[in-house]
């Protein structure tokens, strides 16, 4: 049976010999080391923690992947990136930056100046394991297109592989969001959700309780 | 997974000869087929709790080992550890962890967020479907109560319900003003928008919100953001909770935390504690595969009980019917309920339908267990399952797959299949813990002190939970939560802190017969090889 053949691959310094048809990550747990760390959703490949750099045989460059969605193969090495702390350098209050967003000057020039220095390396492009075009994200954020930048963005996965790639430090993982997080918030409140907001705050939408109630046991 | 099936090209064959299938004829009431077939009923796999506040009630053996173990520490341990400080303790860094930690801090409280793996690593990310909120015009907050408390067969407290649906409209609109966006459609033609809603299953009226079929992600991403720039809030990534501190009058005032980075304990006194763990897939139950995130394994839980919180319902989990069973790899990874929706069968290994595909998650969960049982599902090296037929969707409504169904598309991709020529094999996948922590309408468990947002509360959908009403608890109650924490909060007082409440707990071992040297919670599935004990011991052996 095909499931019974075994591949080599080295994986952070270490030999494995795993069955072909398995993913990275479970090539890691089926060898029996520890696993606590850059770790998340196991193959919905929707988290971005399990990053990782592969070679594969034969080829002289290296990629990013998600260890998770990435199969084995005959001869490859990898190497996990490690998460990044949760630091934050470009800092703004969402909600005070929503209140002043058309009196006041291009958010983004204060908040992140250094995305009008990019250098067009393109390293944010491979490094995105969801191949969105950050550069182009990053270019049209500067330049004050901000929709268009946030409609960019829709595939990030957090994984801030983007962030370790750019020489600029303009942080691009985050300035996407910041570009999409604005967006979402200048919107004009849905007719139908305001409706609903009026109706429950005037007392218009009460509750009947089921004549003999359920258990209250706290 | 023991039961034997049809083989796979034979089943295929099956399949292709008859696609697509005739309704299926049920000979068993549903009733019957959950109470036979669904996992909760499997008296083999079920235990009465010996030991704590909730001693008699019944649950999965599994969780009972956990909530029945001992601790990883002792006093000895807590011996010059380094102390730290929070006004409000948060422990889980998911959604409703996050509402949490923002809501109190903006509320002026100084708060500590502490998690075992990364901020906004959880289940929440993994949510696809959407978000409950009555906000249409053919809709109420009447209407989504009747729902769930229907979905949940009227096991719900009706007014932790009544908070969840009544909170629902304003948590949209927090959402909103936090940068999370939502679909939406304009159909007048005048400007104004409304949202795009889906019919959930189990309910009355379109009531689902979502955005794209990645919601949970889209949450998440701003909610992270939101925490992260937020002034108030201290994030500890990679910091594991192992017990809770308590004062002599048994209130939480803290926990124990391991840095697993560094390998060393540490002890936060804070004012209350709030508990934003999520649920226990990942102890597998039953020898179930799971769709949960890598760290959902009841710690929280594990820890309310040991310091003799109420729980309630843990008997009762959602297996989500359409998870995947082939390959190995991604084993349990989830298959949206839209696709059904949309028009897909399940057929077993006969090729033949044996359920109505719409039916609620536990019975259709039920139906596709009995297929098993029986030997007609469907076997591929070694993995039994029924099919999932796509093609026959796609063949009746061209590009579906394509434009609704585009996160299945890319996990059959992974999984090496084309899901337009050839069915997918799944088999019910566990997906939820409907009961938890007894909670009031604050989130404020049995034990002062001790608060509970999301997965791990109990109470709010009963023995079953609606699609959509998971991501909405995280906000309504993380919300409520954060808010009550800081009105009830306590400077915690004086040398009397610590984990004095294990000397009872155990005794109470002991006299039960329980071994001691089984200990919870265990942080990471067991085929994480954690080693825990390791770990926080390292310091202790160095010190020698």
């Amino acid at each position: 049976m095909s499931a019974d053949r075994k591949v080599r691959l080295t994986f952070d310094g270490q030999d494995i010999t795993v069955t072909v048809g398995t993913s990275l990550i479970q090539a890691w747990i089926e060898s029996g080391r520890p696993l606590v760390d850059n770790v998340g959703c196991m193959g919905q490949g929707v988290c971005g923690a399990c990053r990782v750099l592969v070679r594969r045989s034969g080829s002289g460059t290296v990629e990013t992947a998600l260890a998770c969605e990435t199969p084995v193969e005959d001869g490859m090495q990898i190497a996990s990136v490690d998460y990044f702390p949760a630091h934050r350098p470009h800092r703004y209050d969402l909600h005070a930056e929503v209140e002043v967003e058309s009196a006041a000057a291009k958010p983004i020039d204060r908040i992140f100046p250094e995305a009008a220095h990019c250098r067009h390396c393109g390293g944010c492009d491979r490094a995105c394991p969801r191949d969105i075009e950050v550069e182009r994200m990053v270019n049209l954020a500067a330049t004050g297109e901000a929709r268009e930048a946030a409609a960019l963005f829709d595939h990030c996965v957090m994984c801030n592989l983007c962030v370790a790639a750019c020489p600029e430090d303009i942080d691009p993982a985050h300035l996407g969001q910041f570009v999409r997080r604005m967006a979402a918030a200048t919107t004009t409140l849905p007719v139908d959700l305001d409706q609903r907001l009026q109706e429950i705050q005037t007392g218009h939408q009460p509750i009947r309780r089921p004549p003999s109630p359920g258990r209250h046991e706290s | 997974m023991t039961a034997m099936g049809v083989d796979h090209a034979t089943a295929l064959r099956s399949w292709s000869a008859r696609a697509p299938a005739p309704p299926a004829t049920g000979d068993l009431p549903p009733a019957e087929l959950v109470r036979h077939f669904h996992p909760d009923h499997q008296a083999d796999h079920q235990s009465e709790l010996r030991v704590g506040a909730c001693a008699g009630m019944r649950c999965p053996s599994g969780l009972a080992d956990l909530l029945q173990a001992n601790a990883h520490i002792d006093d000895v341990d807590l011996a010059g550890i380094r102390n730290l400080h929070a006004d409000v303790l948060v422990l889980g860094g998911g959604a409703a962890g996050v509402v949490a930690a923002l809501t109190a801090a903006r509320d002026g409280a100084a708060v500590m967020l502490a998690t075992k793996l990364r901020l906004g690593d959880g289940n929440t990310v993994m949510a696809e479907g959407g978000i409950q909120a009555a906000v249409g015009a053919d809709d109420s907050l009447q209407q989504h109560f009747d729902d769930t408390l229907a979905g949940g067969h009227a096991t719900a407290d009706p007014e932790l319900v009544a908070a969840l649906v009544s909170d629902g409209p304003a948590a949209i609109r927090w959402l909103m003003a936090e940068g999370m966006a939502f679909d939406q459609q304009n159909d007048q033609g005048d400007g104004a928008s409304t949202l795009r809603r889906l019919r959930p299953g189990g309910t009355t009226v379109a009531r689902l919100l979502s955005y794209r079929d990645f919601t949970g992600l889209e949450m998440m991403r701003a909610l992270r953001e939101a925490v992260l720039l937020q002034p108030g809030v201290e994030v500890r990534e990679r910091y594991a909770a192992l017990e809770l501190l308590t004062d002599p009058h048994g209130r939480c005032v803290g926990a124990v935390l391991l840095d697993l980075e560094r390998e060393r304990l540490v002890q936060v006194r804070a004012g209350a504690v709030i508990l934003a763990t999520g649920g226990a897939g990942r102890t597998h139950l039953g020898g179930n595969a799971t769709s949960n995130h890598y760290g959902a394994t009841a710690d929280g839980l594990v820890l309310a009980y040991r310091v003799g919180a109420c729980l309630r319902e843990i008997d009762s989990f959602q297996y989500h019917p359409t998870g995947l069973a082939w390959p190995r790899h991604l084993r349990g990874l989830l298959i949206t309920e839209a696709v059904r929706a949309l028009g897909a069968r399940l057929v077993n290994g006969d090729g033949a339908r044996f359920i109505d595909e719409l039916a609620p998650r536990d019975v259709v969960a039920a139906a596709i267990l009995r297929e098993i049982d029986a030997g007609r599902g469907v076997e591929r090296d070694g993995l039994t399952g029924v099919l999932l037929d796509t093609p026959t969707l796609e063949r009746e409504r061209p590009g579906v797959l394509q434009n609704h169904l585009i996160t299945l598309v890319r996990l059959a991709r992974k999984a090496g299949i084309d899901p337009a020529s050839e069915p997918l094999l799944i088999a019910p996948t566990l997906h939820y813990q409907n009961g938890g922590v007894a909670v009031d309408t604050n989130g404020q468990s049995s034990i002062p002190g001790l608060l509970c947002a999301g997965e791990i509360a109990g109470g709010i959908h009963g023995r079953n939970r609606l699609m959509g009403n998971a991501l909405l608890e995280t906000v309504v109650y993380g919300r409520r939560a954060g808010k009550a924490a800081v009105t009830t909060m306590r400077n915690p007082s004086g040398r009397a802190v610590g984990i004095t409440h294990l000397g009872d707990w155990q005794r109470g071992l002991i006299h039960a017969g329980l071994p001691l040297d089984r200990r919870a919670p265990v942080l990471f599935p067991a085929y994480g090889h954690a080693d825990i004990e390791r770990r926080i011991h390292a310091r202790r052996k160095s010190a020698l």
